[in-house]
C-alpha cells in the first residue's frame, strides 16, 4: 500500500471503487458526476478499451470539460457516434450489449432495488422524486450495475417505498422469473462508508470492505437491516497515486468532485 | 410551399386545448420559445410527453396548463427536483397532474411504434417493479403482459403513442419544413414522426438547396410539418449545438423563482406574459443581464468536415 496516497477525499475513494469494477473492453452506460469520473478513471488506468456511453445518444465521448448532464453539449464533438435514446437504450442496452451501468437513488434496499419515484405513498407522496428516466432499463438490462449512495438509514432501507429500478427484487430467482437475463443484477453498493456486495445465494447485500476511516460497528449501526459481514472483511484499498493523478490532472482539474462533500459524501 | 409563420401564429393555429403534445429536446434543443407561447396563449387541458422532462415541463405544469403527463422523469438537472411538479403532486397546486409512468427505454419505443404505424411494441424493462403496479389515465392499456406467442416467455407490451402535435426545435429547416439537427438526439426524431402534425422552430431557415447539401441530417421530412418558425435562441435556457450553450444562471433563476407560487407567478410575468415573442425575450435578457453575459452563451467554432455525396 506504499503506493497509496493518504490525502484524498471520500468522493475520490468512491469513484475509484467504481472504476475498479470495470474491466478492459466493458461497455459502460454512465451519467454525470461519480459514474463518469469512475468510468473514466478505469479508462485511463486498467481499462483503456472500455467504451463509455450516455443514454441521450452518445458513444465514446471525448469531452473537454466534465459533463454536467447526460445531454451536455460537450459530449458531442469528438464522440464516436451520436444518435438518440432509441440507439442507446434500444439498440445497445435492450439488445444486451451493456456490461456495466451506474445507478443511484434516494432509497436503496438490501436487494439493491432503487427508488427514484416517491417517498411515502404513491397516491399521497411526502416527496415526489423525478421518476425512472433511464434507471429502470439500466437496472433491468445491464449485465451488472454499480449503485452509489450515502450510507445512512434514510438512504438505505430494508424495503424501498417504491421499486423504480430492479435489483434482485425479493431475492434469489426473482429476476429470472420476470424474464430478465440470468446472471444480471447489482454487483456492489458503494457508499461513503463501505462497499457492500450481494450474497450469491440470498442476493442480500453484505459488508465486503469498509473505508479506512470507518469502523464495522459504525457501518452496521447505520444500516437499517441486519447487515451480514464477510468473513474476509477488510479495509477498502485507498486510491492509488495513479488513480488520483488521472482524476486530478486529466479528468477533473477544477476538482468538481469536491461538491459531493457538500452533499454529505464525507 | 412556405409554411413560415411566427410562433404566435403556429401555436394559435395548430395547438388546441386538450391536445396531446410531444415537446422535443433533451436539455438540447428544448422548444422553449414555443412553450412560452403556449403559456402566453393559456392553452390548457394538455397531455404532454417526452423522455427526461425538465424545466420546460415543470413550467407548463406550474402554469396550470397540463392535465396529463406521460412521463419517464422530471427534474431541474443540477438544480434538483421540479418545484412545480412537486407542488402539483404533493399539494394539488394548481391542480394534481395525472401521471402515467414509463422509462427512457419504453417511452421512446412507444413513440417509435407510433412513428412506424405499429399498434404496440414489446419492451424488456419495467418488469418486476412498481412501475407495473401504478396505472393512471391509461388504465388497463398502460401495458399488457403476455406469454410470447413465439417462445412462451413472459413479454411486456406497451402501446404506440401518436401525439396530436409535436413541437421540436432544430438547428435549421427550409420553408417547407425539412428539419435538420446535429448532436444529441434524445427522442426527438421518433417523437416528431409519431405525431400527426409537426411544428418546427429553428435557429435559421435555409434554402431547399442547403438541405440537399447534407440530407442525412434531416430528421423530419417536410410533408409532416405544418409550421416553420425562425426563432434564434429558441431553446434558451437550454442549448442548441453550434449556436449556444446551456445557461445555468437562468436555470438557477427559474429554480429560485419556482420555489414558491408567488415567485413562479413573478417569473412568468417577467419572462413570458409581459414578453411579446422570442426577440423581445432576448432583448429583455440583454437589458437584465448585459450584452457580455448574453455573448458568453454563444457557441465556439468546432466544425465537422464536409462530406462528399458524389457518385
Amino acid at each position: 500500500m506504499t503506493d497509496n496516497e493518504k490525502e484524498y477525499i471520500k468522493p475520490e475513494l468512491m469513484a475509484c471503487c467504481g472504476a475498479r469494477e470495470i474491466k478492459d473492453g466493458d461497455v459502460v452506460i454512465v451519467g454525470t458526476g461519480f459514474p463518469a469520473m469512475a468510468a473514466n478513471i478505469a479508462r485511463y488506468t486498467h481499462a483503456p478499451g472500455a467504451i463509455l456511453m450516455q443514454e441521450s445518444g452518445v458513444i465514446d465521448a471525448r469531452p473537454k470539460r466534465p459533463a454536467l448532464s447526460v445531454g451536455d453539449p460537450c459530449l458531442n464533438p469528438g464522440a464516436a457516434m451520436v444518435g438518440g435514446l432509441v440507439e442507446i437504450m434500444g439498440m445497445v442496452l435492450q439488445a444486451g450489449s451493456v456490461d456495466v451501468g451506474f445507478l443511484s437513488g434516494s432509497q436503496v434496499d438490501k436487494y439493491g432495488n432503487i427508488n427514484t419515484t416517491v417517498i411515502g405513498s404513491y397516491e399521497n407522496p411526502k416527496a415526489r422524486l423525478p421518476g425512472s428516466g433511464g434507471a429502470n432499463p439500466i437496472g433491468a438490462l445491464a449485465r451488472k450495475t454499480l449503485i452509489i449512495t450515502l450510507h445512512d438509514k434514510r438512504r438505505l432501507a430494508a424495503k424501498v417505498d417504491f421499486i423504480t429500478t430492479p435489483g434482485y427484487l425479493d431475492g434469489a430467482g426473482a429476476r429470472e422469473r420476470w424474464g430478465m437475463a440470468p446472471g444480471t443484477g447489482p454487483e456492489v453498493i458503494i457508499t461513503n462508508k463501505a462497499v457492500l456486495r450481494f450474497d450469491t445465494k440470498t442476493k442480500e447485500a453484505y459488508l465486503a470492505t469498509y473505508h479506512p476511516d470507518c469502523t464495522i460497528s459504525e457501518i452496521v449501526e447505520n444500516t437499517p437491516w441486519e447487515l451480514k459481514v464477510a468473513e474476509d472483511v477488510h479495509p477498502t484499498t485507498p486510491p492509488t497515486q495513479e488513480e488520483l493523478r488521472v482524476l486530478r490532472e486529466v479528468l477533473d482539474p477544477h476538482r468538481m468532485i469536491s461538491i459531493y462533500e457538500k452533499k454529505g459524501y464525507v | 410551399m412556405s409554411k413560415v409563420m411566427t410562433t404566435g401564429e403556429a401555436i394559435s393555429k395548430f395547438v388546441h386545448p386538450g391536445d396531446f403534445l410531444f415537446l422535443g429536446g433533451y436539455i438540447c434543443r428544448t422548444p422553449f420559445s414555443a412553450i412560452h407561447e403556449i403559456i402566453r396563449q393559456k392553452i390548457g387541458d394538455l397531455t404532454i410527453t417526452r423522455s427526461n422532462a425538465a424545466d420546460d415541463f415543470d413550467m407548463l405544469i406550474g402554469a396550470g396548463l397540463v392535465k396529463r403527463f406521460i412521463s419517464t422523469f422530471l427534474s431541474l438537472g443540477i438544480y434538483g427536483l421540479g418545484r412545480c411538479y412537486r407542488r402539483s403532486l404533493e399539494k394539488g397546486i394548481p391542480h394534481r397532474v395525472e401521471v402515467e409512468e414509463y422509462t427512457n427505454l419504453s417511452l421512446p419505443m412507444m413513440l417509435q411504434a407510433g412513428a412506424m404505424g405499429m399498434p404496440f411494441v414489446p419492451v424488456k424493462d419495467m418488469v418486476g417493479t412498481d412501475l407495473l403496479n401504478v396505472r393512471s389515465f391509461m388504465g388497463d392499456n398502460k401495458y399488457k403482459m403476455i406469454d410470447s406467442p413465439f417462445d412462451g416467455r413472459p413479454t411486456l407490451l406497451v402501446p404506440a403513442l401518436n401525439p396530436d402535435v409535436a413541437i421540436i426545435h432544430v438547428q435549421q429547416a427550409d420553408e417547407a419544413g425539412n428539419a435538420q439537427i446535429w448532436g444529441i438526439g434524445g427522442d426527438c426524431q421518433v417523437g416528431a414522426n409519431a405525431a400527426k402534425k409537426v411544428i418546427v422552430t429553428c435557429e435559421r431557415i435555409v434554402s431547399r438547396e442547403t438541405i440537399g447539401k447534407d440530407p442525412s441530417r434531416t430528421i423530419v421530412p417536410a410533408f409532416k410539418v405544418v409550421a416553420v418558425v425562425e426563432d434564434p435562441y429558441g431553446a434558451h435556457p437550454g442549448y442548441t449545438p453550434g449556436f449556444y450553450d446551456v445557461d445555468f444562471s437562468m436555470g438557477y433563476l427559474y429554480q429560485q423563482a419556482s420555489n414558491t407560487e408567488a415567485g413562479l407567478a413573478e417569473f412568468l410575468k417577467e419572462w413570458v406574459y409581459d414578453i411579446a415573442d422570442r426577440n423581445a425575450y432576448i432583448q429583455h435578457y440583454i437589458e437584465r443581464f448585459g450584452y457580455a453575459t448574453f455573448r458568453k452563451l454563444e457557441a465556439a467554432f468546432d466544425y465537422g468536415y464536409p462530406v462528399n455525396y458524389g457518385y
